[in-house]
């Protein structure tokens, strides 16, 4: 790399067997960074690399703006509460504008494909049914889909779990599911040689997972892309209905204002994840009245549980199984996934009691095991730039409440199948259930309220919908942004409904989609 | 590692999340409206000024960013909330538990820590009559502030938020101790202790090995 007085070249290089060439704040010394490219893309997760990468393999020059830190794989420490301040959007606090859910992004170079558990689903074939009834999207089917999950499936090593990989607490649930006779299901994860440390949320740090910090990003830079961290684009610009580029600042780690940067660019690819998408694109002023709404998210409960035998959900691969049993909206229109976690998640996300229950909880953390709930939630919230700050408007609909408590009930049920001492109920007072018959009398007790129900979102999606009518999407069908030639969105914002599953592969595949696209 | 400015931030933000529902304007009206507010304004000049023991005693010098009040009504709700006396975990005597929530509150931003000053007020000069305790939280006995946690994770928005605030705190401010772990058998950070191998960046793809997508085949 080298730098003159207001511009930065990155000399060309090849790939290196570890690490990544990036433009960090502490590299810039002047005030002002002018640049062009080819193509600008804003985010570097599993949109942006993607993008970055198909389009300079084309040859185009790609430029990546990130607006988080670069964090090496090796200096990843395995402290989840560390993890939350350096990797993850707000410090691992974005929350909706009621603040019962924390909705939880990567914000770092990789973006959440750094801190995700690496669940990989292909789109189920209900949810192209979907896009193609309700949204007139008849490209997208399972068999014109196939080239590309397959591409990524392959680049990132997707396969399904093997024994090894299925840690106790997943063995414990599989055996609860078989005996209430329900389909359950190794996870497929993109991951090579896993460690089994379990610290999947804090980023992985022998780079097993095969996440965008080690793939798309060092080939996309092999092929000569540029990348930026540190890298805030507040606004894309335009002249005459056409993007010209984007401007920004350069923020260094403590907060503090580095440099202006501007950016000509023919074309703008929006990466920035369905909450930063919208934002960029309403300061800019571009697109139309839909640009921000359609924000679905995938509300989820931990439903965590007590075992007489230690469980330690702490260690071995965090996600080892799920249930599908209920997948279909005809059958429920839920999954329940078995997760681990540590102990920073679990003393925070139950709520067992105050004092002496509470330290008779955690004494027995060891012998805890969490499901996660996920239903495919109606597109109701809405992502909005209220001048100063970002806001997230979502609150659990009263048409997706009862999918959350069937989807509760049915975690309860399984818990209790695999033995079960208590199943505490994800709420902000005590409730929990130790035997069935108390299933529908205890959950029955929780109601739609703000603050009443602990959720967490790990999907955010929908916020740039794709479709044929502008009078419900922001994007056409190939991910052009109505309203002005040249940006294109690539990142979950573009899912017209939600998926009902962890959105990765399918977010990777609309991405090279949407680079086959740009022209 | 778990006491870094970076934890310490992170920590802080998570804890006050749930504030997010409590935003200034939003905070003021809801407190005047709902029940709590209702029982400060309800006790009038006595409640939001009854005196407490509590009020002559001391804060340690290094305490840099709590109030006199606010370390107080924490060091009580650490008592409260962490009954570990007796048992096999890390007693409290072994966790700063205390710095932790100091440090973790110096790095809020302004707004968001005059929201979580205001909710602490609320939450400790309430009890004179939620409840009709007649005293503020710190005063309260143990039973009498367990009951009063457990009432307020039942109450209004504002008092369920509050609850949810106040533990998490406490909790997060106690569990991200490493010294806590062994008790509980919790690992931490194993990946450098099991000398676990860097894999690298993987190779670049052989495009000629890979499904062409139809425009690059085209």
């Amino acid at each position: 790399m080298s730098t003159t007085s207001n511009r930065i070249e990155i000399d060309s290089a090849e790939m290196p067997r570890e690490g990544l060439k990036v433009v960090q704040a502490s590299d810039v010394t002047g005030d002002r960074l002018e640049l062009s490219a080819d193509v600008v893309i804003i985010g570097s997760g599993a949109g942006g690399a993607v993008s970055a990468y198909e389009l300079a393999r084309r040859g185009l020059d790609v430029l990546v703006l990130e607006a988080g830190p670069y964090v090496p794989s090796r200096d990843f420490t395995e402290d989840f509460t560390e993890s939350l301040e350096t990797l993850y959007e707000d410090h691992g606090a974005q929350a909706n504008t009621d603040g019962d859910l924390l909705v939880l992004q990567g914000r770092c170079v990789g973006g959440s494909t750094v801190v995700n558990g690496c669940v990989s689903f292909r789109t189920p074939d209900f949810i192209f049914e979907e896009w193609h009834s309700d949204y007139g999207l008849t490209d997208f089917t399972s068999e014109s889909m196939a080239p590309y999950f397959e591409r990524v499936e392959r680049n990132l090593s997707i396969q399904e779990n093997r024994p090894h990989e299925i840690a106790r607490h997943s063995m414990v649930l599989s055996e609860g599911a078989r005996k209430l006779g329900w389909s359950v299901k190794p996870f497929k994860r993109n991951i090579r040689e896993c460690a089994l440390t379990g610290h999947c949320l804090s980023g992985c740090k022998t780079e097993r997972k095969q996440s965008m910090l080690v793939t798309y990003l060092p080939w996309a830079a092999a092929h000569g892309a540029r990348i930026h961290s540190d890298t805030r684009v507040d606004r894309v610009l335009s002249e005459n209905g056409r993007a010209t580029g984007v401007e920004g600042r350069v923020v260094d780690r403590e907060g503090r204002h580095i440099a202006d940067i501007r950016v000509k660019a023919p074309r703008v690819i929006m990466a920035a994840g369905a909450v930063q998408t919208p934002v960029i694109l309403q300061r800019s002023g571009l697109g139309n009245d839909q640009v921000g709404r359609n924000f679905a998210c995938h509300p989820s409960f931990y439903v965590g549980a007590r075992y007489p035998q230690p469980i330690h959900p702490w260690r071995g691969a965090m996600l080892g199984v799920y249930v599908d049993e209920f997948m279909h909206p005809d059958n429920g229109g839920f999954v329940l996934e078995v997760g681990g976690l540590g102990i920073a998640e679990l003393c925070m996300i139950n709520e067992p009691g105050t004092g002496k229950p509470f330290v008779d909880y955690m004494q027995k953390a060891a012998h805890m095991a969490g499901i996660v709930t996920l239903i495919h939630d109606h597109n109701v919230g809405e992502i909005r730039w209220q001048g100063d700050h970002k806001a997230i408007h979502y609150q659990l609909s009263d048409k997706d409440f009862p999918s959350m408590m069937a989807s509760l009930k049915a975690a309860v049920r399984m818990h209790l199948a695999a033995g079960a001492e208590e199943v505490f109920l994800p709420s902000s007072e005590a409730l929990s259930v130790t035997r069935e018959a108390d299933i529908d009398g205890q959950v029955d007790k929780l109601v739609n309220k703000p603050q009443h129900l602990r959720m967490v979102s790990y999907h955010p999606q929908g916020s740039c919908r794709m479709g044929t009518d502008p009078a419900n999407s922001a994007c056409d069908p190939q991910g052009r942004l109505r309203g002005v030639d040249g940006v294109y969105v690539a990142d979950a914002s573009l899912l017209p409904s939600s998926l009902i599953v962890n959105p990765q592969v399918t977010v990777y595949a609309l991405a090279n989609y949407v680079a086959d696209r740009v022209s | 590692m778990t006491s870094s400015p970076e934890s310490d931030r992170a920590a802080a933000h998570q804890a006050a999340a749930p504030m997010a529902a409590l935003s200034r304007r939003r905070f003021l009206k809801t407190a005047l409206l709902g029940s709590a507010g209702l029982a400060v304004l309800a006790g009038g000049t006595f409640a939001v000024l009854r005196r407490s023991p509590v009020d002559g005693m001391a804060v340690p010098d290094t305490i840099r960013h709590l109030s006199h009040g606010e370390y107080h009504l924490f060091r009580r709700a650490t008592e409260v909330l962490l009954p570990v006396a007796g048992t096999p975990l890390t007693p409290l005597s072994e966790v700063p538990v205390l710095a932790h929530i100091d440090a973790m509150m110096g790095l809020l931003p302004a707004h968001l820590r005059k929201d979580v000053s205001a909710g602490l007020a609320l939450f400790d000069n309430a009890a004179v009559v939620s409840g009709w305790h007649g005293r503020r939280f710190v005063d309260l006995d143990d039973n009498a502030a367990v009951a009063y946690f457990d009432r307020w994770s039942r109450g209004h928005v504002i008092q369920r938020t509050l609850n949810a605030v106040i533990k998490q705190f406490v909790y997060v401010s106690y569990w991200r101790d490493p010294k806590t772990w062994p008790p509980v058998e919790f690992d931490g950070p194993v990946s450098d202790r099991w000398g676990i191998a860097y894999l690298g960046n993987a190779p670049l793809p052989d495009e000629s090995a890979l499904p062409q997508t139809v425009e690059n085949r085209t």
